[in-house]
C-alpha cells in the first residue's frame, strides 16, 4: 500500500491508543480525589443550608446569582485591556474561557475574528520562529568558530537542545514571575505558563485576574501579553525545527510519486529513433523539458528503474505483517476500551471461537 | 533587506494591528452589556443578603462553596469517559477547562501527556487532512470527467470551494446534532461547534455537561467525540490546503538563498568543476537541488568562467521562458509535474566537449551535482527540488 496511506493509518491508531492510555491514567490519577472532594463539598453545602435555614428552591436562586456573577469578579473584563487580552485568547486559540462574549453580537465577530486571525497568527509565529532558527543557528555556528571548535557546523541535534533549552527557561521565566505577581505557588504557575503557551488553555489558572489588574497594573498587563506572545514565538520555532517538516511528509511524497508515474508514462511513451539514439550517446546526462500541455510532455530520456519482482514479493511480505501488527493494535485497544467502560460485547468470546474454527479448518 | 525578513516584520505588524482592532470592537460590543449585567448582579446580591440576612463573609463562604461545587454539578467528570473526554481536549489543545487536574500528579502527568500528544495530533490531522484532500482531488477529477467537461484538472481554487463547503457543512452537521442533544438554541450550537473546531475551546458551552451525559448515554458520548476528531480533520485538511505552505515559505526562501550563495560562490572557479556545497549553516533536511538549476549571473574573470557564465546565461533565459510557460500552465498540470532539469543538453554537451569530468561531492545533506552516477529518481526529484524553488522563485517575483 501507498506509504502515505500507511503512515496515516499508523498514525490515526496511534492517537488512539495515546487517547486511551491518557484517559486511563487520569481516570486512576484524579477520580479518587474528585468523589471524595465532591462528598466533602456537598456535606459543606448541607451544613450551611442547615446554618442559614434555606430551602432547595433559596439554594438553587443563590446558586444561580454566584454563577452569574463569576465571570465579574476579576473586574472588568472587556474594556480595552480585556478586550485586548480577550483578542489574544481567540486568534491565538488559548481561549481560556475566563471571559467570553455574551451578546450574540460578540460571538459572530468572534467568529469572523478568528477565521482570519487564527491562520494569520499561525503564520506569524512560523514565520518569526524560522527567523529565530536562523538567527541561534547563526550565532551557534560563530560561538562555535569563537571557541575554535574543529567542526564549525551546526547539527540538527545542536538546534533541538539549544530550542529545547530555550522552551524551558521561557517556562521558567514565566512561572517565577506569575508565582510573583499572582501568588502561586511556582509549580503552579510553571503549569499555567505551560497550559498557555501550548495554547491548550483550561481556564483553571488564569493571569490578570486579581482584582482590577488589568485596569490599574498597566506595566504588569503589558508584560503578561508580550510574555504570552514572545513565548508563543519561542514554541513556534521549537514547532518549526523539528514538527513543521512531518506536517508535509504526505504532501511531498504525494509529489514523488506524481513525478514517478509521469516519468514512468514517458518512459514507456514515445521513444522515438532519434531520441533513444541521443539516449543511449548520452545515458548518464539529464536533459531539459519543456513544460506542456497534461500528457505531451516530452521523453524522459533517463531510465528508471525496472521493476523488481523480488523486490515486490519482500515489499508484498513486509505489507501482510504490517497490516497484521495494525490488526492486533485494532484489537488491543478494542479489548482495553471494553474493559475500561467495563462492557462486554462478546468480543472475546467472537475471537476465541474463530480462532478455534480456523485451527480446526486449518487441520482439516 | 531580506525577503523573509520582509515577510516576518510585516506579518508581526498585522497580527498587532489585527489584536488592536479586534480589541476596540470587542470593547464596543460587549462592555456596555457587561456593565449593564454586573449592576444586574450586584441588586440581586444585595437583595439577597437581605433576604436571608447574611453578612458579607457568610456570602463569600457560599460562594466559595457554589464555585467549588461547579464542575461537579455535571456529574462525575473524571471516570473512563470523562477522561477521555479529557484527554481529547489536551491533546487537541482545545482545552475547555470544564474539568481541569486538581491534584499535583494529574497536573504533571497533564503537561508530560501534551508534550508529546500536542505533536503526535499535529501531525496525525495533517496526514489525514492531506489524504482527504487527495481523494477529494481524484472524485472531483472524476466527477468532472463524467460531466463531459473539456478540462479535467482540478485547480486550486475547485479544491478551496470544496474545502470551504465542507467545512460550513461539518459546523451546521454538529449545530443541528448539539442544539438537539443539548437544548442549545442552533446558533449556540454553531458558536459551540465553531469554538471546538478551531481549538480556542473557551468552555463556556461544552457538551456532555448536562444530566450526566457522560456516563449515561454512551451513544451520545461516542457521536460528540467523534465529531469533534472528525470535524478537526476536516478543519486541518483545510489548513492543510490553504495555509500550510505560507508557514514553510521562509524556509524554503531560505534554502533558495543558500543555494545561490552556494552558486555564487563557486561562479568564480576554474570552469567545469563544480562543487556543491551547500552552506552548513543552513541545514536542511530535504536534499537541496544545486547544480545550474539557479544560475544567476556570475562573476569571476578567466576565459573558462565566461564561457561558463554564457552558458549559464542561456540556462537562465531558457529556463526563466520555460518557467514562466510553467508557471501559467502550473494550474493544468496537476497529474503531471513537469520535470524540468536543469541541465540541458547545451552544458551538458559543453562539459562533454571540454572533456571536464564533474566531481561528485555528494554532501551528508544529499547535495548531489554530479550528472555521473544518477539514477532516474534520484535526478529527477534532484531537478524537481531546484525546480520547485526556482518555480517559488517566480511565485514569489510575481506575489510579492
Amino acid at each position: 500500500m501507498k506509504k502515505q496511506n500507511v503512515r496515516t493509518l499508523s498514525l490515526i491508531l496511534c492517537m488512539f491508543s495515546y487517547l486511551l492510555v491518557g484517559a486511563a491514567v487520569f481516570d486512576a490519577l484524579e477520580s479518587e480525589t474528585e468523589s471524595s472532594r465532591r462528598r466533602i463539598l456537598e456535606l459543606k453545602r448541607n451544613e450551611m443550608k442547615k446554618k442559614y435555614r434555606f430551602s432547595e428552591h433559596d439554594y438553587r436562586e443563590i446558586e444561580r446569582v454566584v454563577l452569574q456573577a463569576e465571570p465579574h469578579r476579576a473586574g472588568r473584563q472587556w474594556k480595552f485591556a480585556g478586550s485586548f487580552y480577550f483578542a489574544i485568547t481567540v486568534i491565538t486559540t488559548i481561549g481560556y474561557g475566563h471571559a467570553a462574549p455574551g451578546t450574540d453580537a460578540g460571538k459572530v465577530f468572534c467568529m469572523f475574528y478568528a477565521v482570519l486571525g487564527i491562520p494569520l497568527t499561525l503564520v506569524m509565529f512560523q514565520s518569526l520562529g524560522e527567523r529565530m532558527n536562523t538567527f541561534v543557528r547563526y550565532l551557534l555556528h560563530k560561538v562555535k568558530q569563537c571557541l575554535g571548535c574543529r567542526r564549525t557546523e551546526v547539527s540538527m541535534e545542536n538546534m533541538v537542545l539549544v530550542g529545547f533549552l530555550s522552551c524551558i527557561g521561557t517556562l521558567c521565566v514565566g512561572a517565577a514571575a506569575f508565582s510573583h505577581f499572582e501568588g502561586w505557588s511556582f509549580f503552579h504557575a510553571y503549569y499555567y505558563c505551560f497550559i498557555t503557551l501550548t495554547t491548550i488553555g483550561f481556564g483553571d489558572f488564569v493571569a490578570l485576574q486579581k482584582k482590577e489588574d488589568l485596569q490599574e497594573k498597566t506595566p504588569y498587563v503589558a508584560f503578561s501579553f508580550m510574555y504570552i506572545l514572545v513565548g508563543l514565538t519561542v514554541i513556534g520555532a521549537f514547532l518549526n525545527l523539528v514538527v513543521l517538516r512531518f506536517l508535509t511528509m504526505n504532501t511531498e511524497d504525494e509529489r514523488r510519486d506524481a513525478q514517478e508515474r509521469a516519468s514512468l508514462k514517458r518512459d514507456r511513451g514515445f521513444l522515438s529513433r532519434g531520441l533513444r539514439r541521443e539516449r543511449n550517446r548520452s545515458r548518464s546526462h539529464s536533459t531539459l523539458f519543456l513544460p506542456m500541455e497534461e500528457g505531451t510532455s516530452c521523453t524522459n530520456l533517463i531510465a528508471s528503474p525496472a521493476e523488481d519482482p523480488e523486490r515486490q514479493r519482500r515489499t508484498g511480505a513486509r505489507e501482510g505483517n504490517m497490516w497484521r501488527v495494525m490488526l492486533f493494535f485494532v484489537m488491543v485497544i478494542y479489548l482495553f476500551t471494553e474493559s475500561q467502560l467495563k462492557i462486554n460485547t462478546g468480543s472475546i468470546y467472537m475471537i476465541c471461537t474463530s480462532r478455534e474454527c480456523f485451527e480446526m479448518w486449518r487441520l482439516k | 533587506m531580506k525577503r523573509q525578513n520582509v515577510r516576518t516584520l510585516a506579518l508581526i505588524i498585522c497580527t498587532f494591528t489585527y489584536l488592536i482592532v479586534g480589541a476596540a470592537i470587542f470593547d464596543a460590543l460587549e462592555s456596555r452589556e457587561e456593565t449593564t449585567k454586573r449592576n444586574e448582579l450586584d441588586q440581586k446580591k444585595a437583595k439577597l443578603l437581605k433576604t436571608f440576612n447574611l453578612s458579607t463573609e457568610d456570602f463569600d463562604e457560599l460562594e466559595k462553596v457554589v464555585l467549588e461545587l461547579k464542575p461537579h454539578k455535571a456529574g462525575v467528570q473524571w471516570k473512563f469517559a470523562g477522561s477521555f473526554y479529557f484527554a481529547i481536549t489536551v491533546i487537541t489543545t482545545i482545552g475547555y477547562g470544564h474539568a481541569a487536574p486538581s491534584t499535583n500528579g494529574g497536573k504533571v502527568f497533564c503537561m508530560l501527556y501534551a508534550l508529546l500528544g500536542i505533536p503526535l495530533t499535529l501531525v496525525m490531522f495533517q496526514s489525514v487532512g492531506e489524504r482527504i484532500n487527495t481523494f477529494v482531488r481524484y472524485l472531483l477529477h472524476r466527477l468532472k470527467k463524467c460531466l463531459g467537461m473539456r478540462r479535467t484538472e482540478v485547480s486550486m481554487v475547485n479544491m478551496v470551494i470544496i474545502g470551504f463547503i465542507s467545512c460550513m457543512s461539518t459546523l451546521c452537521v454538529g449545530a443541528v446534532a448539539f442544539s438537539y442533544f443539548e437544548g442549545w438554541s442552533f446558533f449556540h450550537a454553531y458558536y459551540y461547534c465553531f469554538i471546538t473546531l478551531t481549538t480556542i475551546g473557551f468552555g463556556d458551552y461544552v457538551a456532555l455537561q448536562s444530566k450526566q451525559a457522560l456516563q449515561t448515554k454512551p451513544e451520545y458520548v461516542a457521536f460528540s467525540f467523534i465529531y469533534i476528531l472528525t470535524g478537526l480533520a476536516v478543519i486541518g485538511a483545510f489548513l492543510n490546503l490553504a495555509v500550510l505552505r505560507f508557514m514553510t515559505m521562509n524556509a524554503e526562501d531560505e534554502k533558495r538563498d543558500a543555494e545561490q550563495r552556494a552558486l555564487l560562490a563557486h561562479n568564480g572557479q576554474a570552469g567545469g568543476h563544480i562543487h556543491c556545497s551547500a552552506d552548513q549553516a543552513s541545514s536542511s533536511s530535504t536534499p537541496s537541488g544545486c547544480g545550474g538549476g539557479n544560475a544567476v549571473g556570475g562573476s569571476g574573470g578567466g576565459a573558462a568562467s565566461r564561457s561558463l557564465r554564457n552558458v549559464y546565461a542561456e540556462v537562465l533565459h531558457f529556463q526563466s521562458m520555460c518557467s514562466c510557460l510553467w508557471y501559467k500552465s502550473r494550474e493544468k498540470l496537476q497529474y503531471s509535474i513537469p520535470m524540468i532539469i536543469p541541465r540541458d543538453l547545451s552544458s551538458s554537451d559543453t562539459y562533454m566537449e571540454q572533456g571536464e569530468a564533474f566531481s561528485n561531492p555528494l554532501h551528508s545533506n544529499g547535495c548531489v551535482c554530479s550528472l555521473q552516477h544518477n539514477s532516474g529518481i534520484s535526478s529527477v526529484s534532484t531537478g524537481l527540488h531546484s525546480i520547485n524553488n526556482y518555480r517559488r522563485l517566480n511565485k514569489r517575483r510575481s506575489s510579492i
